[in-house]
């Protein structure tokens, strides 16, 4: 046994251990992406650095092993600042979107993709169940949303977006036409009340997320029924009555009280403050006028992420704050300020709907387009008129035009978890010309994509071990390095035992499970 | 196609994982590449997997993966190549071989063309390699000469004379030419076939005898005449047309039918030749002679000693000069801590760079416990503008291998190793023939002496990396990896070859061991200051007038190597700095030229002493250019193991590129900076923590030569993308500047102001250099 300090407390350590060994022992938190337990030490990531203080230096805490006197330091600023400019190097050389630009322009951040796979597998329940994780009035979105999604969706640089839009009312719609529609898991009542004012997409979206957390809503309207601007101001041609009655519904079914016919006035708020914990401002374009909230050229003055006004019990959300009309971004308002409302209520930070770290690398090149359409139906967009939707058989084919943009592993990736966590910025080393996307079908079942590798080797060390007849291995060395099949032949599946095994174990989105 | 019977390389090579490297060179040498197919055949018979052929056939420079031409010109691209313009040349040759973008091959498949590191023949810079024939000061007018001169020789292939170099006794004398790879590049051998010839018409009893590097490279071709009982005269810049008359000065042909013939023989030549030729004086160089006592005046040979005496492999010579000696008085008189303790004492430091006590670190081999230890002579000199390795290892083999056998007696080694780098065709010859007449003496191989120590050693050839220089992924390769460095500790000493106990150590260190095993301890430390002992070899190179290999004591200062030994900057131009340690090292300014030179006061000024390349710049040198010349250089050699140096270093460069091509900003400065930092702190090994060194040195003493790119100016006219060559309306039509420009961006119109297309300008600053009326201006 020897002795160190570890973070400044002295401890005694079996001598043939690393330190990052001791140090997760210990229970501190050491980040690693190229370290692969029970196989050959293959420093390469460095992401694991700590700081030897007793030399002065970073050193790999995966592969150094514990000397006699060592003093380690885990977490100064110094390590942090190393761990981040590390990621930033690897980032700069990492070519591939977390999100799809179709969730990342979505006001709601919808995950678009996943929506198009259930659907193209014939499982609309559940693409269904996956809008509403974040859109809570999608039949009415449906039919009126502008579509930002398409308007970034890749495929229209081939011929036309996919109808993402379509594709969304498609599922909505079928959860309708159910005997019982879907219901969101609700937390247990937590005891405190919210009052929303208005019920228009922003207040119906804010209740719907709110209710989900356990909080009671009383929705107050001056109208004589719910809906707002969907009500009053869009022709029921375009938006049926009943469409919209149905969606209502359910987040009353959820809970929701609503008190029509009954208008808030302008020295109301502090008599309402006394009954409920929160209030919600969702009057959208109405010009509502409430004492002790600034209002600049008729919107709300509240912080744009978390809609917190200056009173930190009011929230002001939707048109109210940001007039226009947009529903997407009065729904998406509805299920950021949940959040804040209860981070608020809980004495935690207000900071809203935290974005975690996106990997995005701009437009598609021309053989990128290709690369992508590998996995995409080549049959051209189905159009419908008017706000017809499409036939079971329509919606497949649409779905199938989904070039899958996303990463297959943007949730387990650790790249991107430790991006997050350190607060790396991709572009700070991103260079001007990038290197060109591609995308490798041949090692069934996965799909590995070169241009997101950080070359850390655990591919290379799994098919080794593993004695595959060809495997991987670097080819070239220094930037230009890359893991590929020796002998590349563009049939043969190098990875007839190990596939699997290397997309779990790969640190980032480079080999995924297709 | 040529035939390979890949079975009996095989048979030669072994089947094992560490045959691969010697496996793929010999399939390379056959073929100019690697076919497939054989590649295939191997992994069928051996223990070689493919991702294990694949994976190292694709990390070093000399395996080539597809066909190349016939004949390769490789570009060296050198620091002292570089500095005179290595890739002006290079695209020279791009044009004159009419190659599009992106391939390397002619047409017809005649020639490939390369850019190379370092050759090792700096003062011919700029140097070009045609298959293996090397050719110096090749200018971009010189490109086609070059290439046609190879094809001559090619057409016309000349056979080896015998030497005439017999021990006849009544000899006259003795004549010495000088063989190293500079020399021959620079003509010698055709300097030695005009005195064989000279020699037999004159009738002369000489001993002709080639020695090794004499070190004044300036000077090569060098001829020295030393007829019995007189004094030794030194010629240099000898042309094989100045031989005869330079040996008839010294020694007289016999009879007097002899001299006739002889007279006959030379008005035959003079007026075949139409040789007009005005007297022999002129390249007499008396070694009193002021420039060659200052050159040599200084310098203490160690390691070089006897240098321009001994014929590199004539193992008689080298023993009456005291050769071997040492090693007697180690294996008779010694034990091996005894020699340890003596190597300690001597204070004698890791001489590649590391500056690691040699003695300290034999005493931690000697110390470890096993059945096997090796010991690895690390010949793998990569820094650019490096060449005393190579001339060490061919002028004097045996002293290196003395050296070696003393270290493993010292340490218990039992297998040894010389680890040459692809390179230096020559030194491995002459190492693979010296071990050859070592092991016929009995001073290699089993019971050496006579004792109950038996050791040998084996060579390998290095296959083209940079990083193979770094002990352990020298010794990865060896074991038949890729060349990725190791984390230490453990170091090689106590974990090293196939895990067992290695000594590394540089070829220049292993030199001075005998010296001081035989002259004693206190001989070795009179020299040197109080931590750095001793002497170190340099290559002095670049713009500087005495150019060449150069040993001197530790603690001589900047200045006097380059005023005194140097003899000043050349072409009467100002010096700006020196560099030194290569693409690890620094930039020491003007203006601390009295920096001394010893480990702790280079790296103190921010600069290393490296493995000893010294090359000097002027003002007319970029400083910016030069940061970006070297961290390129270390980029491109990166193995990829580690983000740091991997991805460190190639953002590094980019940026630099951005502000050699006008388009850098002031917070890329700082993120210059910044990002050196964190590239020397986070990389795993020597290359990634000393790449950001040449940035580092040149921002802490030329930062406002960075400022001046930032806004737009390069101040020495160096970066192509920053200047713009104008004529000025003084110019008055001669046309000469038409005449030399070797893309024709300037029209031919006499009598006319002439103008350059920018279009079509190479910025090769040709124009400006011939223009008579100065009228050529760059901005």
């Amino acid at each position: 046994m020897i002795s160190i300090s570890l973070n400044g407390k002295k401890i005694e350590v079996p001598s043939d251990k690393t330190v990052l060994e001791i140090s997760r022992a210990e229970g501190l938190n050491i980040p690693t992406m190229c370290h692969l337990k029970g196989h050959d030490l293959f420093p390469s990531c460095m992401v694991c650095v700590v700081k030897e203080n007793n030399k002065g230096r970073l050193i790999p805490s995966c592969t150094t092993l514990v000397q006699n006197g060592m003093e380690i330091i885990t977490d100064d600023e110094e390590v942090l600042e190393a761990r981040k400019t590390g990621l930033e190097l690897l980032l700069s050389d990492h070519v591939g979107d977390c999100e799809a630009p179709c969730q990342t322009n979505c006001p709601a951040y919808m995950d678009i993709p996943l929506m198009n796979r259930l659907l193209a597998e014939g499982k609309p329940q559940e693409a269904l169940e996956i809008v509403k994780r974040d859109i809570a009035l999608p039949a009415v979105l449906g039919r009126i949303c502008p579509a930002p999604c398409e308007r970034a969706c890749h495929r229209r640089s081939v011929d036309s977006a996919v109808s993402i839009c379509k594709l969304k009312q498609f599922a909505a719609d079928h959860d309708l036409d159910q005997k019982e529609q879907f219901m969101p898991d609700m937390a247990e009542s937590n005891g405190r009340k919210i009052a929303i004012i208005g019920t228009g997409p922003a207040g119906l979206s804010a209740a719907y997320f709110l209710l989900q957390k356990g909080y009671a809503c009383e929705l107050f309207d001056k109208n004589p029924v719910p809906g707002g601007a969907l009500k009053y101001a869009i022709p029921n041609k375009k938006l049926p009555k009943d469409v919209l009655d149905k969606e209502i519904l359910v987040i009353a079914r959820m809970g929701a009280i609503f008190k029509l016919k009954k208008e808030v006035g302008k020295d109301d708020l502090e008599a309402l403050k006394k009954k409920f914990d929160a209030l919600v401002i969702a009057t959208g374009e109405d010009n509502a006028v409430f004492t002790g909230l600034d209002k600049r050229s008729n919107a709300f003055v509240a912080d744009r992420n978390t809609h917190q006004t200056k009173d930190p019990e009011v929230f002001a959300i939707g048109s109210a704050v940001k007039p226009g009309r947009v529903a997407i971004r009065a729904v998406a308002h509805g299920k950021q300020v949940a959040l804040s409302v209860d981070q608020y209520l809980n004495n935690k930070p207000v900071i809203g709907e935290r974005r975690i770290f996106n990997s995005r690398f701009g437009r598609l090149l021309n053989d990128e387009l290709m690369e992508y359409m590998l996995e995409a139906d080549p049959v051209k967009r189905h159009e419908t008129e008017g706000s017809k939707g499409f036939s079971y058989k329509e919606m497949q084919k649409e779905a199938e035009r989904c070039m899958h943009c996303d990463c297959r592993k943007q949730h387990n990736c650790k790249l991107r978890d430790y991006s997050d966590e350190y607060g790396a910025i991709q572009k700070r080393f991103f260079p001007r010309e990038r290197k060109s996307v591609r995308k490798i079908f041949k090692h069934e079942p996965i799909v590995y994509e070169p241009e997101k590798c950080i070359k850390c080797g655990i591919c290379v060390r799994i098919t080794s071990e593993h004695k595959e007849k060809l495997g991987l291995t670097f080819i070239g060395k220094g930037f230009d390095v890359e893991v590929a099949v020796p002998f590349d032949n563009e049939t043969v599946n190098a990875l007839e035992k190990t596939a699997i095994l290397c997309a779990e174990n790969c640190p980032t989105g480079a080999l995924a499970k297709k | 196609m040529a035939e390979l019977n890949i079975e009996q390389v095989i048979k030669e090579k072994g089947r094992e994982k560490k045959a691969v490297i010697p496996i793929l060179q010999v399939i390379q040498n056959k073929f100019n590449y690697l076919p497939e197919d054989i590649l295939r055949r191997v992994c069928e018979t051996t223990d070689i997997t493919p991702d294990l052929i694949m994976g190292v056939a694709s990390f070093y420079t000399q395996f080539r993966l597809e066909p190349a031409g016939d004949h390769i010109i490789k570009v060296c691209t050198g620091t002292a190549c570089h500095v005179k313009g290595a890739e002006l040349v290079y695209d020279a040759y791009r044009r004159s071989l009419k190659l599009p973008d992106g391939k390397n091959t002619d047409e017809k498949g005649k020639y490939s063309l390369e850019k190379v590191n370092c050759l090792g023949c700096c003062t011919l810079a700029p140097v070009v390699q045609i298959d293996d024939t090397t050719y110096g000061h090749v200018g971009i007018e010189d490109v086609d000469q070059v290439i046609g001169s190879f094809e001559h020789d090619l057409n016309n292939p000349s056979g080896k004379r015998g030497s005439t170099g017999d021990n006849i006794d009544g000899r006259e004398g003795e004549i010495r030419i000088g063989l190293g790879s500079c020399c021959v590049a620079s003509g010698s051998e055709e300097v030695k076939k005009s005195l064989e010839k000279a020699v037999v018409s004159n009738g002369l009893n000489v001993n002709m005898k080639k020695v090794g590097c004499v070190g004044m490279c300036h000077q090569v071709p060098l001829l020295e005449m030393i007829p019995s009982g007189k004094e030794p005269v030194l010629y240099a810049h000898v042309k094989p047309g100045d031989v005869n008359a330079i040996i008839k000065k010294h020694f007289k042909p016999r009879g007097l039918w002899d001299r006739l013939k002889s007279s006959l023989f030379e008005l035959a030549e003079d007026i075949q030749t139409d040789h007009n030729w005005d007297g022999v004086e002129r390249f007499e160089l008396n070694v009193r002679e002021k420039q060659v006592s200052s050159f040599l005046g200084r310098q203490v040979p160690i390691a070089t000693e006897h240098r321009g005496v001994l014929d590199p492999l004539d193992v008689e010579e080298y023993q009456q000069s005291g050769g071997f000696r040492a090693m007697k008085i180690c294996l008779n008189e010694l034990d091996p801590p005894e020699v340890v303790q003596r190597v300690i004492d001597s204070g004698i430091r890791g001489r590649g760079g590391g500056g690691f006590s040699t003695g300290e670190k034999w005493r931690i081999v000697k110390d470890q416990v096993s059945e096997r230890k090796f010991i690895i002579c690390n010949g793998d000199e990569g820094d650019p503008g490096a060449f005393m390795d190579r001339m060490i290892l061919e002028s004097y083999p045996y002293r290196v291998i003395e050296g070696m056998v003393i270290g493993a007696y010292a340490t218990g080694a039992t297998e040894g190793y010389f680890y040459i780098r692809a390179e230096y065709p020559l030194a491995v010859q002459r190492i693979r023939e010296a071990l050859k007449i070592c092991r016929e003496r009995g001073y290699l191989g089993k019971n050496i002496l006579g004792t109950d120590f038996s050791f040998d050693i084996k060579i390998f050839e290095g296959a083209g990396a940079f990083i193979c220089g770094e002990e352990t992924a020298l010794i990865a390769s060896i074991e038949g990896n890729r060349g990725f460095p190791k984390l230490r500790p453990p170091f090689p000493a106590e974990k090293g070859l196939w895990g067992h106990p290695t000594l590394v150590n540089n070829t220049e260190t292993f030199a001075q061991i005998a010296y001081i095993i035989k002259n004693g301890v206190f001989e070795f430390t009179n020299h040197g200051t109080q931590l750095s002992k001793g002497t170190k070899v340099f290559a002095l190179a670049g713009k500087v007038n005495r150019g060449g290999l150069i040993e001197v004591p530790m603690g001589i200062s900047i200045r006097e190597i380059v005023e005194d030994i140097g003899g000043g900057v050349s072409g009467d131009r100002e010096l700006k700095a020196v560099q030194i340690g290569g693409p690890s090292g620094g930039c020491i300014p003007h203006w601390l030229m009295d920096t001394p030179v010893d480990f702790e006061s280079l790296e103190e000024v921010g600069a290393m002493m490296g493995s000893g390349g010294l090359v000097v710049l002027d003002d007319t040198d970029c400083m910016v250019d030069i940061a970006r010349y070297f961290l390129s250089f270390t980029q491109s050699e990166s193995c990829g193991k580690c983000t740091f140096c991997r991805v460190g270093t190639k953002r590094m460069l980019d940026i630099l590129n951005k502000i050699c091509t006008g388009k850098g900003s002031p917070k890329d400065i700082e993120e210059l900076e910044n990002l050196s930092g964190w590239t020397k702190k986070g990389s795993l090994c020597g290359l990634g923590k000393t790449a950001p060194n040449p940035v580092l040195s040149t921002l802490r003493y030329f930062r406002d030569e960075y400022e001046a790119h930032i806004h737009g100016k390069c101040p020495t006219g160096k970066c192509r993308d920053m200047v713009k060559y104008h004529i000025e309306e003084t110019c008055i039509g001669c046309t000469k500047c038409a005449q030399n420009c070797p893309v024709d961006a300037i029209a031919f119109t006499p009598y006319e102001v002439h103008s350059i297309d920018q279009e079509k300008c190479i910025k090769c600053d040709g124009c400006r250099q011939v223009c008579p009326e100065d009228c050529v201006t760059v901005s």
